[in-house]
C-alpha cells in the first residue's frame, strides 16, 4: 500500500523559523517558513512569559503583573527549543519561559 | 560500425546527434511521486555523457531506500530509447540522502552534526512491538545501503542490546563515546553500561541527563538515519528528546485493539504539540497465519492502525503479522529482516522502511528553509 503524503497532521506542515535577528535595541525580528515576517517588542515578550511562575498552571490566570517588568529588561540570549519553540534568558534573571512558535505567531497577529 | 548501418547512413545521411537538452527534455516527463515534481527540475539527473548515439547518465535520488527506484529507472530507460537514433542507454541509480544541517557551535554539533535524519519510533503504551519495529526499521534501511544508527532511549527497559548483540566494547575517543556496531548499525543503549540484567533505578532528572549525554557525547558520525527507540508513553524522556535533538519525524507503533489505539492518539498529540511531524502509523501483531490451515487470524481485531491513521490524516505505513520467527530472531540477537528476510514480517518491515524513507524526503522538501537550531546573543545598549 502506498502512503498518502502527510505531515504533522491534516493541517499541513507547521511553520518554523527561517531567519531570526535583533532589529534594534528592543525589537526581535523573525521570518517564518511561510515567508511571513513578525516583529516582537522584547519587553512585551517578557511580560507575556508563558512559564508556570508567570501564568497559573491550573487557572491560566496571569500571576506576573505587567508593571513588575521594567522597561529596561532585555534578553541576554535567545535559543531554539526542539523544532517548535524558543527560550529567552532575560537580564532580570528570568529564563524559564518556552515560547512556542504557535504562540509567537498568535502574539504577532494580535498586534 | 556495421555495414548495414554505414549503408543506411550513406542513403539517409548521418543520424542527427543527441544533445543533452534532448535527454533532459525526454526525462522531464518522469515524476517523483513523493515530491510531486519531475526528476529534471528536482536536479536528480547528473553526469550526462553522450558519445555519438550512446547515452550514459546518473539519476541521484534522495534516499537509497526509495521504493520507486526501479520504476524511475525503467521509465528513464524507455524515454531515452525512444529518442530518435538512440544507441545504448545506461542509467545508473545513485542516492544522496537529504538531511538537516546542524550549525557548528550548537551543543549537539559534535555528536549529531553529521546525522542527516533523526527518526523517533514511539508508542502510547508498552508491549506493542516498538523496539522490534525500531530494530527492523534500522536494519532494513541499512540493508538498502544507508548509514544507520540506533539509539535505545528506553532507559528503564533497554531491549536493544539483547536484540542486536553489538560486538565491540565501548571506546572513549576524546570527549565522545564511540558507539559499538552490530551488523553495520551503530548502537547505543544504557543497557551497554549497566549490564543486561541490572535494573536502571533513576529519578527523572538523572534520566534526562543520560538522554542528553546520548545526544551530545556519542560519536554518531556520518549517518543517513538515526533511529531512536522511545520509551512508551508521553513523559520526561520523550520531552527531553524532542527538546534536545532536531527530530525529523516520528513513527508511531500500535497493536490493532482499542486499548492500544487510545494511547497511540496521545502519542500523536504529543508530537503534534512539539511540532514533530508524524511520519505515520505502523500496526504490529496484526494477524497470525495458522501453520495448519494458512488462515489469517486477526487475534487483536482488524484494521485499528489504519483507522487511527485515517482519523488524523497521517500515513498508514504498514501492518506486521505475528510470526514466531520474529520473536525467536529478536531473542537470538538477529532481527527478522536479517535472519528471516523471506518471512512476511520481514517483507512488511522492508516495505515500511521504504515508506518511511520517502516520507522523510517529503518532510525535507517542506522544511528545506527552516533553521534547525538557533542561538542569538542580544546586543544591549544599556
Amino acid at each position: 500500500m502506498k502512503p498518502e503524503s502527510s505531515l504533522t497532521n491534516a493541517k499541513g506542515p507547521a511553520v518554523r523559523v527561517k531567519s531570526i535577528s535583533q532589529m534594534d535595541d528592543r525589537t526581535l525580528g523573525i521570518t517564518w517558513t511561510d515567508n511571513e515576517s513578525s516583529r516582537f517588542d522584547v519587553v512585551e515578550l517578557r511580560r507575556k512569559c508563558p512559564c508556570a511562575t508567570c501564568i497559573d498552571e491550573w487557572t491560566h490566570e496571569q500571576i506576573l503583573k505587567p508593571e513588575q517588568v521594567a522597561e529596561t529588561v532585555r534578553p541576554l540570549k535567545i535559543e531554539s527549543v526542539g523544532q517548535y519553540a524558543m527560550s529567552i534568558q532575560f537580564t532580570d534573571g528570568h529564563k524559564t519561559g518556552i515560547y512556542t512558535f504557535a504562540m509567537l505567531r498568535r502574539l504577532a497577529h494580535l498586534n | 560500425m556495421s555495414l548495414i548501418k554505414s549503408m543506411q547512413e550513406k542513403i539517409l545521411g548521418r543520424p542527427s546527434s543527441i544533445t543533452e537538452d534532448m535527454v533532459r527534455s525526454a526525462l522531464s516527463s518522469i515524476m517523483d511521486p513523493d515530491l510531486g515534481k519531475d526528476i529534471v527540475s528536482l536536479g536528480f539527473v547528473r553526469n550526462v555523457v553522450i558519445s555519438g548515439t550512446d547515452i550514459k547518465l546518473d539519476i541521484n535520488l534522495t534516499t537509497p531506500a526509495c521504493p520507486v527506484k526501479d520504476s524511475i529507472k525503467t521509465q528513464a530507460e524507455v524515454a531515452l530509447k525512444n529518442l530518435p537514433n538512440a544507441g545504448t542507454v545506461s542509467v545508473n541509480m545513485t542516492a544522496t540522502t537529504r538531511g538537516q544541517v546542524t550549525p557548528a557551535g550548537s551543543p549537539i554539533a559534535a555528536s549529531l552534526g553529521q546525522v542527516k535524519n533523526i527518526i523517533a519510533v514511539a508508542s502510547g503504551k508498552g508491549g506493542v512491538g516498538k523496539s522490534t519495529t525500531a530494530v527492523n526499521l534500522a536494519y532494513a534501511l541499512a540493508a538498502r545501503g544507508s548509514k544507520v544508527g540506533l539509539l535505545d532511549a528506553d532507559v528503564y527497559g533497554p531491549s536493544i542490546p539483547h536484540m542486536t548483540r553489538p560486538d565491540a566494547p565501548m571506546q572513549s575517543n576524546s570527549n565522545l563515546i564511540n558507539p559499538p556496531m552490530a551488523a553495520g548499525v551503530k548502537i547505543m543503549s544504557i543497557g551497554l553500561f549497566a549490564g543486561g540484567d541490572k535494573a536502571t533505578i533513576l529519578r527523572g532528572p538523572m534520566v534526562s541527563g543520560v538522554i542528553k549525554q546520548f545526544l551530545t557525547q556519542v560519536n554518531w558520525g556520518d549517518l543517513d538515519y538515526l533511529i531512536i527507540d522511545y520509551p512508551p508513553g508521553t513523559g520526561d524522556i520523550q520531552l527531553t528528546l524532542s527538546q534536545t535533538a532536531p527530530i525529523t519525524g516520528a513513527v508511531v507503533v500500535t497493536t490493532p485493539q482499542d486499548v492500544a489505539l487510545i494511547d497511540v492518539r496521545k502519542a500523536i498529540a504529543m508530537f503534534d504539540t512539539m511540532k514533530v511531524p508524524v511520519i505515520g502509523v505502523v500496526e504490529t501483531m496484526s494477524y497470525f497465519v495458522c501453520d495448519g490451515c494458512d488462515k489469517k487470524h486477526h487475534i487483536f481485531r482488524d484494521g485499528g492502525g489504519a483507522r487511527v491513521a485515517k482519523e488524523f490524516g497521517i500515513s498508514f505505513l504498514g501492518d506486521v503479522p505475528l510470526e514466531p520467527s520474529v520473536a525467536t530472531a529478536s531473542d537470538q540477537g538477529s532481527p527478522a529482516v536479517v535472519s528471516h528476510p523471506a518471512s512476511s514480517a520481514a517483507k512488511a518491515y522492508t516495505e515500511i522502511a521504504g515508506a518511511v524513507a520517502s516520507q522523510v524526503s517529503i518532510i525535507h522538501e517542506a522544511y528545506k528553509d527552516a533553521l534547525n537550531h538557533f542561538s542569538i546573543v542580544w546586543n544591549s545598549q544599556n
